[in-house]
């Protein structure tokens, strides 16, 4: 086991590995699931204007989400990253099964808690509201980003590094756990087996995570592994039938609006609340926080 | 649930899992170290030339034998590298130079140069046999010197253009990188 686990593996062969699962899904299992809702939904005559018009401006929103995280990316890998990486860090750790396993385990736990900490807390929530803001659930919600995403994402993946592992598995790794949440996006499936859905994070616990009933608000946070919220205790199952969306629902399709909708929020609610301490605590508060 | 108890229970995860990492790859280090030594017993019995474990030079007259057959894709290395140094056992660049013996690569010492530019000729020294080349990455034995000793490790290569590549290592803890760039 230990010999299976400490073979040095070839850079090459991790990258197209990792090519293969993040990269080309999108093709081979993402696209052609999409297709299928599309179907379903027309199927079941729920395919109106609306969903259209969101899911063109989720992927509009994609778009814009994507030049910033390719700067931010380019910045934080090859600069910040290779930096703690060098000077920072625990002994670098060579590249086999056992480092890549784990490297998944807490870029999964990393992602829970920066997944978190952007509903818990009133800047992460104004970037990440845009997500939420969505009445439907497919594939293409996936894809409805914030302008600011991609900056926790970055502070949290920090420490992984900081403790030996190559920032570039990093990276791949972080977006392996999208890429595995970007399939949780749909109501096709029901629910899966009990051992299954103990223990990884599925479309019937993600549903959750989106819904607007109350009981819903703040939970299943998980990547990968839905056990970070059975640990920490924000786990809840989906019993009532899930209304998708915000308290505060968006009513627009405008992919501009979609984008930036969250933080206007912000700003307007920076705006009302009195007092300057009030107004810097409404960044790091909870986003239902009313200064007093 | 406590803040308190979130950040314990975290912390304890964090530590489980990357001591699970740090600890296969201790254990994998260390058989590879018995490897390592075992390859240079077998070694320095075969070659009179290869004899890095106690890091005798390498007599100038016998000159190494350069193999006829050229790969394009990886004989590129071959030539002299300079790596710059900056610690107290010596602050300015080492010049190597490699050449290809029995289908592998080593490095020899070739030239000192100091931070004031005196240059001064190194005794031919191998210090580096790459056994696996693939014109992009390596492996390969590296000796390094900690207080006097001499010691063989394992390390890797990474080329970054056909200019420059990097060579680390890592032997019980102590783990570094060095930029080789060709002359």
């Amino acid at each position: 086991m230990i010999d299976f686990l400490s073979k040095k593996l070839d850079w090459l062969n991790v990258e197209y590995w990792f090519y293969v699962l993040n990269d080309l899904s999108l093709v081979y299992i993402i696209l052609p699931f999409f297709i299928l809702e599309l179907i379903r939904y027309a199927y079941q005559k729920r395919l109106t204007k609306d969903l259209i018009l969101d899911s063109v401006a989720n992927i509009i929103t994609f778009g814009a989400f994507f030049i910033i995280e390719i700067i931010l990316g380019i910045l934080a890998i090859t600069k910040v990253y290779f930096w703690i990486y060098d000077n920072f860090s625990l002994p670098h750790l060579e590249l086999n099964w056992a480092t890549i396993i784990t490297c998944i385990l807490l870029a999964d736990l990393a992602y829970y808690w920066e997944h978190r900490m952007m509903h818990r807390i009133g800047i992460g929530w104004a970037t990440h509201t845009v997500h939420h803001s969505s009445p439907h659930f497919n594939m293409s919600v996936a894809y409805r980003f914030g302008p600011l995403d991609a900056i926790l994402p970055i502070v949290f993946s920090l420490p992984i590094v900081m403790l030996g592992f190559d920032p570039i598995l990093v990276l791949l790794s972080e977006v392996f756990v999208q890429v595995f949440q970007t399939l949780l996006h749909t109501e096709i499936i029901g629910k899966f087996t009990r051992p299954v859905e103990y223990i990884f994070n599925t479309p019937s616990h993600h549903r959750v995570h989106h819904g607007s009933n109350r009981q819903y608000w703040d939970k299943n946070y998980a990547g990968i592994l839905i056990i970070w919220d059975r640990m920490f205790g924000t786990f809840e199952p989906e019993i009532e039938k899930v209304k998708y969306g915000i308290s505060e629902p968006l009513n627009s399709n405008n992919p501009i609006k979609v984008f930036f909708h969250g933080l206007t929020r912000l700003y307007n609610k920076i705006r009302k609340t009195k007092g300057f301490k009030n107004k810097l605590l409404v960044f790091i508060k909870p986003p239902d926080w009313e200064g007093t | 649930m406590k803040s308190s108890t979130l950040l314990f229970k975290s912390l304890a995860i964090i530590i489980f899992i990357a001591g699970t990492a740090h600890l296969v790859n201790y254990l994998s280090l260390t058989s590879k170290s018995s490897e390592s030594n075992l390859y240079w017993k077998e070694h320095a019995s075969n070659s009179p030339t290869s004899e890095i474990e106690n890091s005798e030079v390498v007599p100038s007259s016998i000159e190494t034998e350069q193999d006829e057959f050229i790969n394009y894709e990886t004989d590129y290395i071959i030539g002299k590298w300079k790596v710059t140094y900056s610690s107290k056992d010596f602050d300015g660049v080492i010049v190597y130079d490699v050449k290809k013996e029995s289908k592998a690569f080593h490095a020899y010492t070739y030239e000192y140069q100091d931070r004031n530019g005196n240059i001064e000729k190194a005794k031919k020294t191998k210090v580096l046999i790459i056994q696996k080349f693939d014109g992009y990455k390596g492996e390969g034995i590296y000796v390094i010197s900690y207080e006097g000793k001499q010691y063989d490790v394992k390390c890797n290569i990474d080329m970054i253009d056909e200019n420059t590549f990097k060579l680390s290592y890592e032997y019980y803890g102590y783990s570094d990188v060095e930029t080789w760039k060709k002359i």
